[in-house]
């Protein structure tokens, strides 16, 4: 069954002289419970897609079609709520809430939607990437790698349908890697979550179930796996 | 997100709410000064409105009788009846009715009138007592903009509140649009981040909100205390005394969270509607859209004022605000200042100076013939007077040949070039305008023998004086002969008298002629015979009193008296004393200089106070662009140096705007007015003004100091991590 399907996506940033363009003509169809992986070149347009992907970014062209829904087509507030129900995104950049805890971030999905977490998820969540003992510190009192992990916590604790993560492993060293990969492939499969994960590692390419790769804003390669 | 979000963010970042407690904290102090200031002016003009006219709301006039007025005062919302005690014309009566609802009056009004037999012109109203209610009766064609002009200035107020503020409050949010982002991103709704901005400013601003409102009432507590004080006989002579009522209180409170709220609202529904990846990226923010250097600052300061030049302008729209607000205050407080001082300089000349020598005590006598008058004699005889003129008015025409006139009018075009609608008579003589001043015959002998002529109470002495306006100005006038020496009578209508003379000088009166009026002067005696057919003179009439003692107030004061006493009951009259006059006339420059000296320096206030907040945020914004200068190698002195540069183009750029301007309307106003530069210079407003500007340096500095010494406290190692993880 489709989950996510774009259409068409182009993006252009800047106007007119320096003009950049970063997606030209994306077509994608992914499948509930797919995992795929997303490669190419720095600079190929990997984390504008996922973006557009995850309604944070609007597409310059294009539609997106999430559950069947256009969220393209979405305004503002219907579109914060699809974000916060149906997708998780763990971004690049971690993009933590500097001035609470770490605790209060990894909730704040759940404590914007006034839901009352799974204390039993929250737990086991946090204890697998490693960060229970840190909970109630600032995220700029954590290492990189800690901060990354609060961040794909904070995408995990809703258990969205859909997981976009760009390059979550980044700064992490082989074993923590290895952890959270084994993680959210645990998560893949048991709650039969779809999940879209950029890599610049080739082993971690290899994981995934379809590996689609991105060369200049265009899809160079899209192969399923075994 | 107030519990989960804001609390945690307000109390670890303290520096980034002073500018919001501040904008609100002046808000409320403002908004709370004017509306309770107005409201004790409308109480004021309500009890004014009920000395001169009464407090009654509705009058009904007619054949009323006992069993009428019962009738009226049973009427439904009739508070009382009560008849007046003048008689309205024969067989009539009023009555002066007292409603308790005045919204309804004039319907009320109506009904009784009908129930009564009576029509609508039976009716009258209080207008302007009632328009003081809003409540505006049919017919009332009276502009009565009073209420609405009160309304007007709060509404005004509020929206530069407004634009004042919200600026303050764009500078707090936008320094967390990263924040705002990531919350977006993780799925809030713009409706939740507007919700929790307007909180947090709610929450902020609800002490100074409290405190603005407490103080601001204060402080128009003081206002009218010294308005009382200073500026007793503008109102009146009336006693104003200090109310506040729960309602205004109310009002004032709501007006000013909601202008606190709409501050806050402005931006925040800007930053709500940003797209979640634009508000991460903080597009935004602070960066230059186009390279540009100042090459000038970095010749004069090295590379800390180029740095300080391109942060300033990377800033640009952020302190728009504050430059405007301090432009103006400086402009408003300069212009203020100037424009008293040239009008100081102006009243001196056309009248105290200028009339220094002439008077010391003026009486008007009411409606009384110059001939009529009996008690010149008393008053030039008695104690402490030197000299006295009495004097009466006449405006009439003269009908004059051309071959009168004296050469130098005519080679300006005669009078005719001058005066617009100058008309002739049937023999082609032009009629002009013509002042007779009427003298008792002894000032006028006195006269006669002043100028040289045997005195004679036969005939007029014309004041031969044209002013040639053409060549020079009403503060520097230039006076040519109006007719040739050689004249012999002058036509009046109706009346041919003869001139005794023609003179360059006329008796020092305190008295402004109308320009290019052929002015004369003829003895009571004669006007006495001809006043029948030249027509009437001005009701009133004066007597001119030069005192022995003319120095002090206290022997102006006992003449004065003494003039009173002479004159009353027997005559109407109203007297001035010379020094009396200028006291007053002080006193009620000060009471102006005051009211809008206050005005000044509350927008002063304001200006600062945003200039503070504003510097504060500012600062405190763009610490990880100092750590990042620090990190490459900027020393705390280098820090300090760009942070000296930057304070003063701050204030730099309003003030040379502000001087420019002032300096421009001056000079527009010197030269409007004719007053010699030179003279101005020497009254100039030097000491105010540079307090003034000082005062508004030291708080700029003031904030810089204050800010950098923060910055240069902080560890280098977090300011570089910020918020960006
Ligand atoms: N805000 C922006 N303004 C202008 N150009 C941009 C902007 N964001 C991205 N780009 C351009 O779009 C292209 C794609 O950027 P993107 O971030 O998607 O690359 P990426 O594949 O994620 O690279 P990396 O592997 O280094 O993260 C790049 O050429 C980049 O320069
Ligand atoms: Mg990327």
């Amino acid at each position: 069954m489709e989950i996510l399907r774009c259409e068409g996506i182009r993006k252009v940033y800047g106007t007119d002289l320096n003009q950049v363009t970063a997606l030209d003509h994306i077509d994608l169809s992914v499948d509930k419970g797919e995992f795929v992986a997303i490669v190419g070149a720095s600079g190929s347009g990997k984390s504008t897609l996922l973006h557009i992907l995850g309604s944070v970014d609007k597409p310059s062209e294009g539609r997106v079609l999430i559950d069947g829904a256009d969220i393209s087509a979405l305004n503002q507030t219907k579109a914060a709520i699809f974000r916060r129900r149906k997708v998780g995104i763990v971004y690049q950049f971690y993009n933590l809430i500097p001035t609470i805890t770490v605790r209060r971030n990894i909730l704040m999905p759940l404590l914007l939607d006034k839901k009352k977490p799974n204390q039993e998820y929250f737990e086991q969540v946090v204890k697998v990437l490693g960060i229970g003992d840190k909970l109630e510190f600032l995220p700029n009192q954590l290492s990189g790698g800690q901060q990354q992990r609060a961040a794909i916590a904070r995408a995990l604790l809703y258990r969205p349908a859909l997981l976009l993560a760009d390059e979550p492993t980044g700064n992490l060293d082989r074993k923590n890697s290895r952890e959270i990969i084994d993680m959210l492939k645990l998560s893949n499969r048991s709650l039969n979550q779809t999940i879209l994960l950029i890599t610049h590692d080739e082993k971690i390419a290899l994981e995934a179930d379809r590996i689609v790769t991105i060369e200049d804003g265009k899809i160079l390669r899209d192969e399923k796996r075994g | 997100m107030w519990k989960n979000y804001s609390y945690d963010y307000l109390k670890k970042n303290k520096a980034s709410s002073y500018s919001i407690i501040i904008g609100a904290f002046i808000a409320a102090l403002f908004l709370s000064f004017l509306c309770s200031l107005f409201y004790n002016f409308w109480l004021d003009n309500i009890e004014g409105t009920r000395q001169e006219e009464g407090g009654w709301h509705g009058r009904i006039t007619g054949e009323l009788g006992a069993e009428e007025i019962v009738k009226i005062s049973h009427f439904a919302n009739v508070e009382k009846a009560v008849v007046r005690e003048e008689t309205a014309g024969e067989g009539q009566t009023s009555v002066d009715i007292y409603f308790s609802n005045k919204r309804t009056v004039y319907q009320d009004m109506c009904s009784i009138a009908e129930s009564l037999g009576l029509t609508e012109d039976a009716c009258s109203y209080n207008y302007q007592l009632l328009s003081l209610y809003f409540i505006r009766i049919p017919g009332d064609d009276k502009p009565r903009m009073l209420m609405p002009a009160y309304l007007a200035v709060v509404a005004l107020v509020c929206v530069s509140l407004i634009l004042v503020i919200h600026n303050s409050f764009a500078v707090s949010q936008n320094s967390r649009i990263h924040q705002f982002g990531i919350f977006t991103s993780i799925g809030a709704t713009p409706g939740q981040i507007c919700t929790c901005l307007l909180q947090e400013a709610f929450v902020l601003g609800l002490l100074p909100i409290l405190l603005g409102t407490f103080l601001g009432v204060l402080l128009s507590l003081c206002t009218v205390w010294a308005m009382t004080e200073f500026a007793a006989d503008l109102a009146g002579g009336r006693q104003m005394r200090f109310g506040i009522h729960p309602v205004i209180l109310a009002v004032i409170l709501l007006l000013s969270v909601l202008t606190v709220l709409i501050s806050a609202y402005l931006p925040a529904r800007k930053l709500s509607r940003m797209t979640p990846l634009e508000a991460i990226r903080g597009t935004d923010g602070m960066q230059l859209k186009k390279k540009r250097h100042s090459r000038m600052l970095s010749v004069l300061f090295g590379m800390e004022g180029e740095l300080a030049g391109s942060a300033l302008r990377a800033q640009g729209k952020a302190l728009r605000t504050t430059s405007l607000s301090l432009t103006l205050a400086f402009l408003g407080f300069m212009l203020m200042q100037c424009f008293f001082a040239l009008s100081g300089i102006s009243t001196d000349y056309t009248y105290f100076e200028r009339y220094q020598d002439v008077w010391d005590i003026m009486v008007q006598v009411e409606d009384t013939r110059i001939e009529d008058f009996r008690k010149a004699e008393q008053m030039e005889k008695a104690q402490g007077v030197q000299s006295s003129v009495v004097y009466q008015k006449a405006k009439t025409l003269c009908s004059l040949p051309r071959e009168v006139l004296s050469e130098e009018l005519l080679s300006l075009g005669g009078p005719e070039a001058f005066v617009e609608g100058l008309s002739f008579n049937g023999e082609g003589n032009l009629l002009v305008g013509t002042t007779v001043m009427i003298l008792d015959d002894r000032s006028f002998e006195e006269f006669c023998r002043e100028i040289g002529v045997s005195p004679s109470l036969s005939g007029s002495i014309l004041w031969n004086s044209f002013w040639d306006s053409t060549h020079s100005n009403f503060r520097y006038p230039v006076y040519i002969p109006y007719v040739k020496e050689k004249m012999d009578t002058i036509k009046l209508p109706n009346a041919e008298i003869p001139v005794t003379a023609l003179s360059q000088k006329c008796p020092l009166l305190r008295e402004e002629y109308e320009d290019y009026q052929l002015v004369q002067f003829i003895p009571a005696s004669l006007w006495k015979e001809i006043s029948g057919k030249v027509g009437g003179a001005e009701k009133d009439m004066y007597v001119r009193i030069l005192a022995n003692q003319r120095d002090s107030l206290d022997d102006l004061n006992t003449l004065e008296k003494e003039m009173i006493r002479l004159l009353s009951p027997e005559y109407e009259i109203e007297t001035e004393n010379r020094i009396q006059e200028r006291l007053d006339n002080d006193k009620m420059i000060k009471g102006y200089e005051f009211v809008f000296g206050a005005f000044c320096a509350l927008f002063a206030v304001i200006g600062i106070a945003h200039v503070f907040s504003n510097t504060l945020g500012f600062l405190h914004q763009r610490k990880r662009e100092f750590a990042r200068y620090m990190s490459v190698g900027l020393t705390p002195l280098g820090m300090r140096k760009m942070f000296c540069i930057e304070a003063l183009l701050m204030i730099g750029r309003p003030l040379l705007t502000a001087l420019v301007m002032t300096i421009a309307a001056v000079a527009f106003m010197i030269k409007a007015s004719y007053i010699k530069p030179m003279e101005f210079v020497r009254a100039a407003p030097v000491v105010p003004v540079f307090t003034f500007l000082l005062t508004a340096f030291a708080f700029v500095a003031l904030a810089y100091y204050l800010g950098g010494r923060r910055l240069l406290k902080i560890n280098l190692a977090d300011m570089l991590k910020d918020d960006r993880t």
